[in-house]
């Protein structure tokens, strides 16, 4: 046989990413915010003093000040630095949306893929997954804030419990889009194919549905962290959650506090500063969101990359192309007269 | 003739929708013999697909049941296997082939990684990494099967059983290895430039591409058995006539026994060497492709072939067949296609007749398969 031209090389997964993100300058943005977002947020817990001049309830002698570069937010009524306030409640703020959303993903994910999978009645899983689903509905029939706001009062006042409170509502939603895309996936014929070729059913699970799956669950995922934490904010707002000031500042207690004080009108940079980061915050998660969606989806995917990179898809094999040796179709297949 | 590689017996298949229940296969029976194509043949439903996944146990149990019958696959009843052991018989034991090349590849892998799974399955069963099919009396022999590898087949014959101790089995470790056999089989079903195909996406293909990879996929498996369930049917002719071609020079190598389902008359003859035509959930008639074409014997056969359009000669008005298959809940009683026979006479409405040799005294046995199920068979040919 004569020598094959060297294969190209497939795309690794890395210059895959930097293509749609390079082409798509929203994506980019977003994920170079999270990242910002991420370090400060690191730095800040490690260490402080790197970026905060001042401490949550350091008196800096400046009441009601101006943004300055002394003061980059100004200060409030109690002559706090709002800057460092703000960025002091960065770390707890993303940390109670990542683990609030993240384990609502292990857990209710978890659910939806035993719901979704193995719900032909008449099995164990079957029963299984009529018993999730009605626990599920159970939680879902009660508005999730209202919820937590009842179990936050039942458990008690604090940062804790709001968000155990937030955790124990938060999960019923990914049961219902998980098992709604399983019960989607699986039936569809790549599944059945993969089946008649003799993969295993985990092997399914985990190759054909969880990797199809994936896409949609992980967008709603990114963008659900910042759900939480406004969730967590309003309950904050509401004054349930956490106190301000205080030695640990948060977002919504922020809000809460400027705004009851009556500093909208005269200090709006007081109220700004907190709104801004959840804003800020939120929007990056969007923006990572759609990001995702397009590393994703090899389907979406395609269009990006084809634009940047320029390569064309093959074109169909023309008959006359056959490799020599290989037999020429045969008379058009469908004629009675041939096996005469 | 040899021994049945598979044999279906009186197989019936129930589906329950609801309160109904709908009877989609009635008490069908099918021999596949190594190196032989059986077609099936039919309207749309009346259980040719069902049919086709009922073999591999592939159904969803419920809503289908099997009612009754067995499917003896090497001496073992897969009826009987239970729920954990079906994966190891399909795929390399049976195969299949699917109608919708669209979505029959995961749309989030390449085409190496969708063939590379498939031979690994092959290979893991090969190797003895996995446990493989055990059960029933005679058990279940993967060594049995041709292993020699793709390139060898293609230019040496192939060498059955007898020489299997002969055959070195390469180990497939590394990617590279895995590539090297992809390739093979992207090569196999004359797929053009195949190590540009090897890293693209399936929507990066076209149907006929698609199509051609997922025949790659089953034939990378090397199956004893492979149920091609309408694989043309979402191709242009021109590809279907590659494909057919295909599928009959990969028979006379790998020595696979293939049951073809197809509503396409043509395709049917020009591939099958054994053709069941379907009704309502059974097999009215079958026998040779030849003889059942040239000289059928049951009313359906005839007015089935009547209505198939003829490519050489314009006659006007295609001659279209009075009437649909029946539902299947409420099927007439006796023969199934009394309400549109020609031949109807008050019998028919009674007894559900039985498939009968047509010529038992036929001294070619070939010959002597042929069958029809009509209380007036001899009658059939004088129809016009």
């Amino acid at each position: 046989m004569a020598p094959t031209p060297p294969a190209s090389r497939p795309d690794s997964s890395a210059r895959v990413v930097w293509r749609v993100l390079r082409s798509n300058p929203l994506s980019l943005g977003g994920f170079a915010l999270i990242v910002l977002i991420g370090v400060v947020a690191a730095v800040v817990a490690i260490d402080p003093h790197l970026l905060i001049p001042y401490g949550p309830q350091q008196i800096t002698g400046a009441y009601h000040a101006r943004p300055s570069w002394a003061h980059p937010f100004g200060t409030d009524g109690n002559s706090f630095d709002v800057y460092s306030n703000v960025l002091l409640a960065l770390p707890l703020d993303l940390g109670i949306g990542i683990l609030i959303a993240g384990s609502a993903l292990l857990g209710g994910g978890t659910l939806g893929l035993i719901a979704g999978f193995f719900d032909r009645p008449g099995t164990l899983g079957g029963a299984l997954s009529v018993v999730i689903m009605r626990i599920t509905d159970i939680f879902l029939s009660f508005p999730s804030l209202i919820l937590a706001l009842a179990i936050t009062r039942a458990l008690g006042l604090g940062v804790g419990p709001t968000v155990l409170a937030i955790g124990l509502t938060w999960w019923p939603y990914y049961v219902r889009l998980v098992r709604g895309e399983v019960l989607a996936v699986k039936g569809l014929p790549y599944v059945v194919a993969a089946r008649a070729s003799g993969v295993s059913e985990w092997r399914i699970l985990a190759r054909h549905v969880i990797r199809n799956v994936l896409e949609p669950v992980v967008v709603f995922f990114t963008l659900d962290i910042g759900t939480v934490l406004v969730t967590y904010s309003t309950i904050g707002f509401i004054g349930v959650a956490s106190k301000y000031p205080s030695a640990q500042p948060e977002w919504g207690a922020m809000l809460a506090f400027y705004q009851s004080s009556g500093a909208i009108n005269a200090y709006p940079w007081e109220v700004f500063a907190p709104g801004a980061a959840i804003f800020v915050t939120v929007f990056a998660f969007s923006l990572l969101g759609d990001g995702l969606r397009d590393i994703l989806d090899p389907r979406t995917r395609r269009a990006f990359v084809r634009s940047s990179a320029g390569r064309e898809p093959p074109a169909e094999v023309p008959a006359t192309a056959l490799p020599s040796g290989t037999v020429p179709p045969s008379a058009p297949a469908n004629d009675l007269g041939a096996p005469a | 003739m040899t021994e049945p590689v598979l044999e279906v017996r009186n197989l019936s298949i129930t589906y329950t929708v609801g309160a109904g229940e709908f009877p989609a296969v009635t008490n069908i029976s099918l021999k596949l013999y190594p190196g032989k194509v059986v077609g099936i043949v039919g309207e749309t439903g009346c259980g040719k697909s069902t049919l086709a996944k009922a073999i591999p146990r592939l159904l969803p149990e419920p809503p289908a049941t099997i009612g009754g019958g067995q499917i003896i696959f090497r001496g073992t009843d897969l009826v009987k296997v239970t729920k954990r052991q079906l994966p190891m018989v399909r795929g390399t034991g049976i195969g299949m082939i699917f109608q919708e090349p669209l979505n029959s590849l995961n749309p989030a892998y390449r085409v190496f990684d969708q063939v590379a799974e498939s031979i690994r399955i092959r290979h893991y069963r090969d190797m003895g990494y996995v446990k493989t099919f055990q059960g029933g009396e005679v058990p279940f022999d993967y060594s049995k099967r041709p292993t020699a590898t793709v390139s060898s087949s293609l230019t040496k014959p192939f060498v059955p059983d007898g020489a299997v101790g002969e055959v070195v089995r390469d180990r497939l470790r590394t990617r590279s290895d895995y590539r090297k056999e992809v390739l093979e089989y992207l090569r196999l079903v004359r797929i053009n430039d195949p190590e540009t195909i090897l890293d693209l996406f399936p929507h990066e293909l076209s149907g006929g591409m698609r199509q051609r990879i997922m025949i790659a996929m089953a034939l990378s498996e090397r199956p004893a058995v492979l149920i091609a369930d309408e694989p043309t049917s979402a191709l242009d002719v021109t590809i279907q006539a590659q494909v057919l071609t295909l599928m009959k020079e990969l028979i006379d190598e790998v020595q696979t026994a293939i049951l073809f389902i197809s509503h396409d008359l043509g395709v049917i003859a020009e591939t099958a060497d054994f053709v069941g035509v379907m009704y309502a959930g059974q097999i009215v008639e079958y026998g040779p492709v030849a003889e059942v074409f040239h000289s059928p014997r049951h009313p359906y056969t005839k007015a089935l072939l009547r209505a198939a359009p003829n490519r050489y000669k314009s006659e006007g008005q295609l001659s279209a067949m009075a009437g649909s298959v029946p539902n299947l809940s409420r099927l007439p009683s006796g023969c199934r296609f009394h309400p549109r026979c020609p031949l109807v006479r008050p019998a028919c409405k009674a007894k559900l007749p039985t498939l009968d040799p047509v010529d038992p005294s036929n001294p070619d046995p070939e010959a002597r398969v042929h069958a029809s199920a009509c209380f007036f068979q001899s009658e059939v040919p004088s129809l016009p």
